[in-house]
Order: C-alpha cells, then sequence, then structure tokens
C-alpha cells in the first residue's frame, strides 16, 4: 500500500473544512463546532465505535441500531411508568445487552456468519418494536415533569462518547483480548490453531458493542426525550459507512479507533456543513454521498498504487 | 465435494421444499381464500418487484464471490428502485409519452449499475462500501427530484402493467415469469452464465484460465441496475406513481438472494432459487393478511427463517469455524 493512501482521510476532512471555513461565515465559530460535536459527533461516534470493536474482530454488526433501540425502548419506558432514572438506565443496559447476548449465541454458540446473524436479530427487532408501540407510534414522556436524568446524560454525553473512545482504543491496542480479537478478525484459522478461543471472544465483543452502542440509545432518547420506534436503524449506514472510512488510515487496511473517528467527522462535518452553505435541502444528501464515495476512491485507487 | 456435504446438502432442499410446503398447507388450512388461484396470482404479481431485484443481487453475488465484505453485493439495488420509479412518475406526471419514461429508467438503472461497476472494479473500492455509498447518492438524487412526496402518475403503460394479462393473469406475474424464464437459462446455462460463475468461485483461476474477468464483475452490476430500474417501473405500475421510502425493501432483498441459496441444488446463489425464495416471502406476506395476523410479525418472521437457513447452511458455517 502506498504511505500516502492513509492520509487521504485526514486531508479530505481538513479541504472540507478549509472549504466550508471559507464559504460560510458561521462554520467555524465555537458555538458551530460545538453543535457538530453534540448533535452530529456523538451518537454516531458511540455506534461506530461499537461497529469498530465488532469489525476488529472480523465481523460486522447490523443490529447496532437494534441494540441503540432497544436501550431507548426499555428506557423511555421505564421513565414513563414512573421508575426511577437509576432503574431506568438499568433496563436500557438490559435491552441492550438482550441484543448483544441474542447476537452472542448466533455467532459464537451456533457459529453463524455475523452478517447475516445479525441481520436476522435486526429483523427480529423490527418486529419487537412494532409490536411493542402498535406498529410504530412513538412513546413521548409527558411534558412539564422534571427530568433531571435528561439533563445530566445531555451535559455529559461528550465525557461519555471520550470513555468510550479511551475504553475502546485501550481494549484494542492494549490488552491482550484485544490482540486476541484482532488475531481473530485478521486470522481466524490461525488464531484458533494458536489457542485463541475465537468464537467465545467474538461473542464477548457482540455483547460489548451492543452495550456501547446502548449508550447511544440512552443518550439519543434523553435528547429528544422520547422513543421513536426504528431510530436507531438510522444510524446504521453510516457506522459502516465511519468504520470502512477509517480502515483507510491503518496501515494495514484494519478499522482503527483514529481512523473511526476522522470518519464519524467526516460524515459529521459534511452534514453539518452542506447545512450552513444553503445548499438545498434534497441536494445535500447527493452531496454527502458524493464526498464520501470520493473519499472511498481516493483512499482506495491511492492504496492499490503502493 | 464429498458424499456427506452432498447428501446433507440434499436433506437440507428437501427441509427448505418441505418448509415451503408446510407454511402452504397451514395457510390453506387457516385460510380458506389462501389456495384460490386468484390469490395464488396475486402473490405472484406482489412478489414480482421483490424477484427482479433479488435476481439482480443474485446475478453480482455470484460474480463477485460468496464473501459480504469484498465478494459481489449490491446495496444499491432499493434505492435504484426508488429512483427509476421516480424518474418513471415524474416523466410521466410532466405530460411525455411512456416510451420516453420506460427509456430514461432504463438508462438511469444502467447508470447506477455503471457507477457501481467503476467503484468496484476500476477504483477497487470493496463492494459492500461501493454500493453503500452508491446507494446514498442515488436516494439523494430520488429525494432532489421527488421532494420526499408521493409523485402520482398513471398512464397507458402503467395502467397496462398494473392489470391482468391474457387468461386474466396479472402482466406482472407474467414479467416475474418471463424474466425468471430468460435469466435462469441465461446465468445458469450459456457460457457466458458459466464463465460469471467461474469468476465468482475462483477470480485467480478464472483469470488463469483467459477469463475477462473485470468485464464479468462489471457486467454483473450492469445487469443488477438494469434489473432494479425494470423493477422501479413494475413499482411506479403497482403503485401508480412513486412515494417515498423504497429503501426499505433492500433487507427483504437480501434476504430473498440468501433464502434463495437454500432452495438451490449445491447451496449456491442461482436464479431459480432466488425466484422462490421471493415467492416464498410472497406467500408469507400474503397469508399473514389473510389469517389476519399482525403485519408487525411478518419481518420477525423473515428475521426467524434466515437464522434458521443459514444455522442450516454447512458452506456459510465452515467459513467461520
Amino acid at each position: 500500500m502506498s504511505a500516502y493512501a492513509r492520509f487521504g482521510l485526514p486531508a479530505a476532512l481538513i479541504v472540507l473544512i478549509a472549504l466550508f471555513a471559507l464559504t460560510t461565515p458561521t462554520f467555524l465559530t465555537l458555538a458551530n463546532l460545538k453543535s457538530i460535536a453534540v448533535n452530529h459527533f456523538a451518537i454516531l461516534a458511540l455506534a461506530s465505535l461499537a461497529m469498530t470493536l465488532v469489525v476488529s474482530a472480523g465481523g460486522i454488526d447490523l443490529s447496532v441500531g437494534t441494540a441503540i433501540d432497544m436501550a431507548a425502548l426499555a428506557y423511555i419506558v421505564i421513565l414513563q411508568q414512573g421508575g426511577a432514572p437509576a432503574l431506568a438506565i438499568l433496563g436500557a443496559v438490559a435491552g441492550a445487552g438482550l441484543v448483544g447476548l441474542f447476537n452472542a449465541g448466533l455467532i459464537g454458540g451456533l457459529a453463524l456468519p455475523p452478517f447475516l446473524a445479525t441481520l436476522g436479530t435486526l429483523f427480529i427487532g423490527q418486529s419487537v418494536q412494532q409490536l411493542a408501540t402498535n406498529g410504530g407510534v412513538p412513546i413521548y414522556l409527558i411534558a412539564g415533569a422534571p427530568r433531571p436524568i435528561f439533563a445530566l446524560i445531555d451535559a455529559s454525553r461528550l465525557w461519555l462518547v471520550g470513555l468510550a473512545i479511551v475504553g475502546v482504543g485501550a481494549l484494542l491496542t492494549a490488552s491482550v483480548f484485544g490482540r486476541r480479537i484482532v488475531a481473530g478478525g485478521v486470522g481466524p484459522a490461525v488464531a484458533f490453531y494458536s489457542g485463541v478461543p475465537v468464537r467465545r471472544d467474538i461473542g464477548k465483543v457482540m455483547i460489548l458493542a451492543a452495550l456501547i452502542a446502548g449508550v447511544a440509545g440512552v443518550v439519543l432518547s434523553s435528547s429528544v426525550r422520547s422513543y421513536a420506534p426504528l431510530s436507531g436503524n438510522g444510524y446504521l449506514m453510516d457506522a459502516i459507512g465511519a468504520t470502512f472510512l477509517g480502515t483507510t488510515f491503518s496501515r494495514w487496511g484494519r478499522a482503527n479507533v483514529a481512523g473511526t473517528l476522522l470518519g464519524v467527522l467526516l460524515l459529521s462535518v459534511v452534514k453539518n456543513g452542506l447545512l450552513l452553505t444553503g445548499v438545498s435541502f434534497y441536494w445535500q444528501q447527493v452531496a454527502s454521498g458524493v464526498v464520501i464515495f470520493l473519499v472511498l476512491a481516493l483512499s482506495f485507487v491511492s492504496r492499490r498504487e503502493g | 465435494m464429498s458424499k456427506p456435504r452432498n447428501r446433507l446438502a440434499a436433506a437440507l432442499r428437501l427441509g427448505a421444499y418441505l418448509a415451503f410446503a408446510a407454511i402452504v398447507v397451514a395457510f390453506a388450512l387457516a385460510a380458506p381464500g389462501f389456495l384460490k388461484l386468484g390469490n395464488l396470482l396475486n402473490v405472484l404479481q406482489q412478489s414480482a418487484i421483490l424477484g427482479l431485484l433479488a435476481f439482480g443481487l443474485t446475478v453480482v453475488v455470484i460474480g463477485g464471490g460468496g464473501d459480504v465484505v469484498t465478494g459481489g453485493i449490491d446495496l444499491s439495488v432499493a434505492a435504484n428502485l426508488g429512483l427509476s420509479a421516480a424518474i418513471y412518475a415524474t416523466i410521466i406526471q410532466r405530460g411525455y409519452p411512456d416510451a420516453l419514461a420506460v427509456v430514461a429508467c432504463l438508462a438511469a438503472g444502467l447508470a447506477v449499475g455503471a457507477l457501481n461497476a467503476v467503484a468496484v472494479t476500476v477504483l477497487r473500492i470493496v463492494p459492500l462500501l461501493a454500493t453503500l455509498a452508491v446507494a446514498n447518492i442515488v436516494s439523494g438524487l430520488e429525494f432532489v427530484l421527488t421532494q420526499n412526496s408521493v409523485v402520482t402518475a398513471s398512464s397507458p403503460l402503467l395502467s397496462w402493467l398494473a392489470d391482468n394479462g391474457p387468461l386474466a393473469i396479472p402482466v406482472m406475474a407474467y414479467a416475474l415469469i418471463l424474466v425468471t424464464l430468460i435469466a435462469w437459462p441465461a446465468v445458469q446455462a450459456t457460457p457466458s452464465g458459466l464463465r460469471l460463475q467461474a469468476v465468482g468461485a475462483h477470480r485467480e483461476a478464472a483469470r488463469a484460465a483467459g477469463l475477462p474477468v473485470t468485464a464479468y464483475v462489471a457486467g454483473s452490476y450492469l445487469v443488477s441496475g438494469l434489473l432494479s430500474a425494470l423493477a422501479g417501473i413494475l413499482s411506479a405500475a403497482y403503485l401508480t406513481g412513486s412515494s417515498p421510502g423504497s429503501s426499505e425493501t433492500l433487507l427483504s432483498v437480501v434476504v430473498a438472494a440468501l433464502l434463495g441459496v437454500v432452495f438451490s441444488p449445491r447451496l449456491t446463489p442461482t436464479i431459480g432459487g432466488a425466484a422462490l425464495a421471493a415467492l416464498f416471502i410472497g406467500l408469507l406476506n400474503n397469508g399473514f393478511q389473510l389469517v389476519n395476523i399482525s403485519s408487525y410479525w411478518v419481518s420477525g418472521v423473515e428475521g426467524a427463517l434466515i437464522l434458521f437457513v443459514v444455522a442450516c447452511t454447512p458452506a456459510q458455517r465452515e467459513a467461520l469455524s
């Protein structure tokens, strides 16, 4: 691989930031940068970190959105029924953990390929949510009642993201378990014959990833103060995109935390920047699609010439 | 291929057929109207769109190999259908004739396929990512065209497509049968079809044997683009126009293409298998409606089906263990 290929993603990010800074007066203001971090970056970063963990272990998780949703569902329903915030958070952990356990059983236990196993989980999760909400009716909390838990989560969301970044980063690069799952991801057969319990490890990874996604679910539903069925699925494609964009930043083309964060930042900057440039709302998706396509093309073409 | 594997494959295929039959019998007993010819023809009509998309995806998977990330996959089929339906509806609404709309749809579908082909074969972006990015662009274009609203359209061709043809059989049912009858032998029996399978099964061996590997892989995305555009035209006829949300069919298409694997003799993706799988999903949806079970269960049952099927497919499991 060409040594320059790695810098396609950060270079694109810098060019885009410069472009938006020059074309709009508000992009490089503190208020806007904060809005990018809080509104665009936080939830997608959590979902993408979960994805990064699974992709590092050689899998893929199509049910990150499902874990986000199940956590949000449990969290909001318990609060709605008058449960204590601590209980609601416990419920969210259980909701997301259930998704993770189900995936772990399928992938670690039955040895199903992750793509298909999590696709099944995604479908089943859709039914569960539709049945729980009578076909997709959002659950709102009664307005007016003060909810200090929402304010607390809102205020600490970036700390939660930071915690997840450090946690996943340390796990993947500086722990024995991390080395093992990366080995299992790169060469499952070699790892297996070297005594690594590959399937049990990926099972644990699925649970951990679902729990991280569950944090995203709590953050999301705290900020909108409601639960909208299947809203977590909206993060799935972006999380995959950010993670795989991030692989271009690795010398070996692997998923990595720094690359994923650059990918999430790129997606967030594109969304926010296009909004500010006043490009027609309807053209924004095309424009962001084209930008992502170009970054991919740049990274993969330069990688090949190495 | 070893004997036990063959026996297992045969048993599995038998199991899949039995599951198919069991579901038909169960619905027939529970809903008196289920086995009526009219209803079965309805199912055929309703399966046409899913079937065409599943054929496209199957062709891509055959040419690219089974690995989901690095092998062949086309995540842009559903978005392509949405764009095609939107183009058709918009052109008709502005008063242009059907012929122009058909040409524009097919051209757009081919263009999307060509973009995928370039991304995968020239730029060498992994197909999962390349087609995901293209899907985003394409559904963005649909968004631009329709402003995210319903565009109604009626035209002679659309009414004809949505209506019954000869022998009171829906035209879309004919369309599905016709495309199946063309695509099946084209992929399973013609020299180009067999070469496509060789390219997907072992790319290096195919290249060493002198096959134009890149052309075949690129071609598979063009076919998929074209079939998605055709599905878009059918969708415009079925819904008398275009409506947002077509990208939600993507996962069903993936399911149909995967389920198709168990309906095939050697547990490989085939057109015949994809056709059966599309019908199977169509029957399931229709049966649930007739016996008045909430449609909320449908995706859960589909999910359980995928898991069941994959759990039983040794070829898929060997990849991991």
